[in-house]
C-alpha cells in the first residue's frame, strides 16, 4: 500500500517537473515567434522567403550517408540553397515514418503545425495519407514521389523518365559487350514486371544495348525485395559464372553487384548513384536521379503561387522530367568504356532531350561510326515486341509471347503504362 | 572481496523521489551534452520535447489527438499485462496479441461494416480482437499449465509468427486479399475508416476519441477487480505463491487460463481501439506497445493508477521526441530513440536501486547462502 502510494507521488513529481519544462519551452518559443513576426513586417522579398517552410516525410533517416532517403535529402537542400532558403530553420522533417498511413498522417500533421507550406513525402506507401490530408489542409502544398495521385489544386506527384537514362547505359554496356565479344549481359533487379518502375527499366537498358548489339542478351534475376545486399552479390556472382555474363547492370539498392563485377574482373553499370568508387576496375556509368531539379521547381512554384495554383502552375498533377530537364541523367564515362561510347551517346541524347525521339516507340536506332569517331544515328520503323516469355498473373496469361506493342514506326507507349502499367518484358529480355 | 545483491526492507519516500528524478536528470544532462556536441540548444530542444511542439503550433489540437492515439493502445496494453504480471505469468507477446486482435479487427471492419450499422460493427470488431488476441494468448497458457512450458519463449516467439503473418497480408497481393488496396498497384493496405471509425466528442476544435473514454473505464475496472474481488484476489495470491494457492483450494490452472485470457482480450481490444481509430492496417499497427507496455507496468510496480500516469508520460516522451526531432536539423529521428531509451533505461537503474543494495563483502565475511 505505502509502495504504491510512492509511485504516485513519484508519478506526480515527474508531471510537475514536466510541467515546468514546459513553462520554459512557452517563453522561448514565443521569444522566436516575435523574431518571425518583426521579419515578415519589413515587407521585403528576402522576408517572404524567411517566411516560406519546407516540410518533408522520409522512410528512413535524415542523417543518412546513401541511399534512397539520403538522394531527396541532399536533392531538397541543395534546391533550397540554390533559392537562398536556409535549411536549418526552414526545413522541418519527420523521418522514419513507416508506410503507415496513420503515421504519415501524424507526421503531416506536424508538419503542418510547424507551418509548412509545401510538405514532400518520399515513399510510395504515403500515398493515400498524403491524398487524404491534402483535402484536409488546402492551404498547404503536397508532393509525393513515386506515386500516381493527384489533385487539380494542391497534391501533385512526381517521379522521372529513368528508363531514358537506362537506355544511355544500356549502349554504354552494348558496346563493352561488342568490344569483348561476349553478347551475354546481366541485371540484378528488384523486382521483374511486378512493378512498371523496374520493368520498363529494364526494357530501357535492354532497347539500349540491342541498338548496339542486336545480337546480346539481358539476362535478368529478380530479387524479390528493394534491397537485399547478400543477394544482390550473389546474383551478380551467378549471372557471371552460371550465364558468362560480361557486364552487370542493376535496379537494386547497394553497390554490391558492381563489387561483385569487379571481383570476377568483368565490367557493370550501376544505379542512383556514380558507383565508380565502389568499383573502379568494372563501372562504366551509372544511371542516375537529380532530384533537386524537381525540388527546386517545386519550392520555387511554390514560392510564388497560392497553394491552389500549384497543380496548375506545374503544368499538371503529375510531373514527370526526363534527360530534358537535367532530372535523370548518367554519370560520367569511365575509362573503362569501350571507345566511341561517349560519342554515340552524346548523339542519342541529343536525340531524346529535343523530343525527336523516345524509347519505347516502333523507331530503332543503329550507329555508324566512322574512322575519325563521328557518329551517324541511323533510324529504322520496327515493331515494340515483347519477349518469347508468355507473361502470367494469377495463372492467366496477362501478355502473351512475342506480342506487338508498338506497330514500326509508331508513337511512344503512354507515360501512363510506363509508370504505371508496363507489365512485360521486350525482346532480348531473358529472366533466369 | 565478493558482491552482493541484497534486497531493501525500506528506503524513505524522499531518497525514492530523489532517485528517480535523479535519474531522469541523469538522463537529461547526457542528453543535453550531446545535444550542444552537434549544436542544438538543449534548452530549446527539451522545452519542444516535453511540450510535444504544441506550444506556437497553428494546430496544437491535432498534435493532442495523435498523442492521445498512441496513448490509448498503450495504457490499455499496459493494464492488461499487469495482469497477467501480477500473477507472475510473463506475457512478452503483447506485440503479437495486439497484431492478431488487430488483424481480426480488421476483419470484421473490412466484411462487415459495408452491411451492420456502424455502432454493432465496432462492437463486433471489438469481440473478434478479444477473441482472437485472447486465444493467441491463452494457447500459450494451456501448454504451460499442461506440459509446463516456459511462457516466456513461447510468447516471445509467437510475436514473431503474428508479425509475420501481418506482413504476408500486407504483401500479397490476391483475390482472396480483401484487407488491400485494390486501386494500388503496388501492395498496400485499404482504409476503411469511411466505412466504420470509432467517434470523436468534439470539443472545440479538439475532438475526444470516444477510445480514451473507453481506456479510462476500462482502468477502473481492472483497479477494482484486483482490488475487491475474489478473483482479484486469486490472482494475487497465485502470483505469490502457487502451493499457498493450491493449499487454499483454489484451481490454480483455471486461474491462469482465466487470467492469462483476460490479460490478452485486452490487449486484442486496445488493438480493436486502434484500428478503428486509425481504419487501416499496417505491420507497424503496434507502435511496439506490446515491449513499452513492460516498461509500464514494471515502472508502475503493477498499480493500475501508476499505470495510466507513467503511460502518459512515456507518450509525451515518445511523441515529443518526434516533435522535437522535426525542427531540428541536427537529430534525427534515431538520436531521439537514443534519448528516450537513455531516461527509460536510467530509470529502470534507478527502480532497481531502490528495490535492491549492492554489498561489498570481504570473502568469508557476511554469508547469505550464495557463498
Amino acid at each position: 500500500m505505502k509502495r504504491k502510494l510512492l509511485t504516485f507521488v513519484m508519478a506526480m513529481a515527474m508531471v510537475l517537473g514536466l510541467a515546468s519544462c514546459g513553462g520554459g519551452g512557452t517563453t522561448s518559443t514565443d521569444g522566436s515567434q516575435s523574431t518571425t513576426g518583426s521579419a515578415s513586417s519589413t515587407g521585403t522579398s528576402t522576408a517572404q522567403n524567411t517566411d516560406f517552410k519546407v516540410g518533408a516525410i522520409y522512410i528512413n533517416k535524415k542523417s543518412d550517408t546513401a541511399g534512397y532517403t539520403y538522394a531527396h535529402h541532399t536533392g531538397i537542400t541543395t534546391a533550397m540553397e540554390a533559392l537562398g532558403l536556409d535549411t536549418n530553420t526552414q526545413l522541418v522533417i519527420v523521418d522514419e515514418v513507416a508506410e503507415d498511413d496513420n503515421a504519415v498522417g501524424a507526421a503531416v500533421d506536424t508538419l503542418v503545425g510547424e507551418g509548412c507550406n509545401i510538405i514532400f513525402g518520399i515513399s510510395f506507401g504515403y500515398i493515400n495519407a498524403m491524398d487524404q490530408k491534402a483535402q484536409e489542409y488546402p492551404d498547404v502544398i503536397f508532393s509525393h514521389a513515386t506515386g500516381y495521385k493527384s489533385n487539380e489544386t494542391n497534391f501533385n506527384n512526381y517521379f522521372g523518365r529513368i528508363y531514358q537514362a537506362r537506355y544511355l547505359a544500356g549502349i554504354a554496356a552494348g558496346m563493352k559487350s561488342l568490344e569483348t565479344g561476349n553478347n551475354n549481359i546481366g541485371y540484378v533487379t528488384a523486382y521483374g514486371t511486378e512493378y512498371a518502375e523496374t520493368c520498363s527499366g529494364i526494357n530501357g537498358f535492354t532497347l539500349g544495348v540491342q541498338s548496339v548489339n542486336p545480337d546480346a542478351t539481358v539476362y535478368v534475376k529478380e530479387l524479390g525485395a528493394w534491397a537485399d545486399e547478400v543477394n544482390e552479390s550473389a546474383f551478380a556472382k551467378e549471372l557471371i559464372d552460371s550465364f558468362g555474363c560480361g557486364v552487370i547492370a542493376q535496379h537494386c539498392d547497394s553497390a554490391q553487384p558492381q563489387i561483385a563485377a569487379a571481383d570476377a574482373g568483368v565490367f557493370g553499370c550501376g544505379y542512383n548513384s556514380d558507383m565508380t568508387a565502389d568499383a573502379p576496375t568494372a563501372h562504366l556509368t551509372a544511371p542516375i536521379w537529380n532530384w533537386n531539379v524537381y525540388y527546386q521547381k517545386a519550392i520555387e512554384t511554390a514560392m510564388n503561387c497560392t497553394p491552389d495554383q500549384f497543380v496548375t502552375e506545374m503544368g499538371g498533377g503529375a510531373y514527370y522530367g526526363g534527360l530534358a530537364e537535367g532530372f535523370v541523367d548518367i554519370s560520367p564515362l569511365t575509362e573503362n568504356c569501350a571507345p566511341n561510347t561517349q560519342a554515340v551517346i552524346d548523339a542519342v541524347r541529343e536525340l531524346i532531350v529535343s523530343g525527336e525521339w523516345d524509347v519505347f516507340s516502333g523507331v530503332k536506332l543503329s550507329y555508324d561510326i566512322a574512322e575519325d569517331g563521328t557518329v551517324t544515328i541511323n533510324k529504322t520503323d520496327a515493331p515494340l515486341v515483347t519477349s518469347e516469355r508468355d507473361e502470367v498473373k494469377d495463372d492467366v496469361v496477362v501478355v502473351p509471347a512475342n506480342t506487338e506493342i508498338v506497330p514500326a514506326g509508331g508513337a511512344s507507349v503512354e507515360d501512363g503504362v510506363i509508370t504505371g502499367t508496363m507489365n512485360y518484358f521486350v525482346d532480348g529480355v531473358k529472366v533466369v | 572481496m565478493s558482491i552482493h545483491v541484497v534486497k531493501r526492507d525500506s528506503l524513505s519516500f524522499g531518497k525514492k523521489v530523489l532517485i528517480y528524478l535523479g535519474a531522469v536528470a541523469t538522463a537529461l544532462i547526457l542528453g543535453g551534452l550531446l545535444l550542444l556536441a552537434m549544436g542544438v540548444d538543449p534548452v530549446a530542444y527539451y522545452s519542444r520535447m516535453f511540450t510535444m511542439g504544441m506550444i506556437g503550433n497553428k494546430i496544437a489540437y491535432k498534435a493532442a489527438e495523435n498523442y492521445l492515439k498512441i496513448f490509448v493502445p498503450l495504457v490499455v496494453t499496459s493494464v492488461a499485462l499487469s495482469l497477467a504480471f501480477k500473477m507472475r505469468f510473463w506475457n512478452i507477446g503483447g506485440e503479437g496479441q495486439f497484431i492478431l486482435g488487430a488483424v481480426a479487427a480488421a476483419t470484421v471492419a473490412f466484411q462487415l461494416g459495408p452491411i451492420l450499422p456502424q455502432p454493432v460493427t465496432l462492437l463486433l470488431m471489438c469481440l473478434a480482437g478479444m477473441l482472437c488476441a485472447g486465444l493467441y494468448g491463452v494457447m500459450v497458457a494451456a501448454l504451460k499449465v499442461k506440459f509446463g512450458t516456459s511462457e516466456t519463449l513461447l510468447t516471445l516467439m509467437l510475436n514473431y509468427v503474428a508479425l509475420y503473418f501481418i506482413t504476408f497480408l500486407g504483401e500479397t497481393q490476391a483475390a482472396w486479399n480483401f484487407y488491400l488496396d485494390e486501386e494500388s498497384v503496388r501492395p498496400i493496405f485499404a482504409n476503411f475508416s469511411k466505412i466504420v471509425s470509432f467517434p470523436s466528442i468534439p470539443i472545440g476544435k479538439f475532438g475526444l476519441n470516444v477510445c480514451v473514454i473507453f481506456a479510462v473505464l476500462i482502468g477502473i475496472l481492472i483497479y477494482v477487480y484486483l482490488k475487491y474481488t475474489k478473483q482479484g484476489y486469486e490472482i494475487a495470491v497465485v502470483g505469490d505463491s502457487p502451493g499457498t494457492a493450491h493449499y487454499a483450494g483454489m484451481k490454480v490452472n483455471r486461474i491462469i487460463l482465466r487470467t492469462v485470457f483476460l490479460s490478452a482480450c485486452l490487449i486484442g481490444l486496445a488493438a480493436a481501439f486502434k484500428v478503428g481509430t486509425v481504419g487501416i492496417l499496417s505491420t507497424t499497427v503496434t507502435d511496439d506497445v506490446g515491449w513499452t507496455g513492460i516498461i509500464v507496468a514494471w515502472l508502475a510496480q503493477l498499480n493500475t493508477i501508476a499505470i495510466f500516469v507513467i503511460s502518459a508520460l512515456i507518450g509525451v516522451l515518445q511523441y515529443g521526441s518526434t516533435a522535437a526531432a522535426a525542427t531540428f536539423a541536427q537529430v534525427d529521428s534515431s538520436f531521439a530513440d537514443m534519448l528516450q531509451g537513455a531516461i527509460l533505461f536510467l530509470v529502470l537503474a534507478a527502480d532497481f536501486f531502490i528495490r535492491f543494495r549492492v554489498v561489498f563483502a570481504k570473502k568469508g565475511g557476511v554469508t547469505n547462502g550464495n557463498g
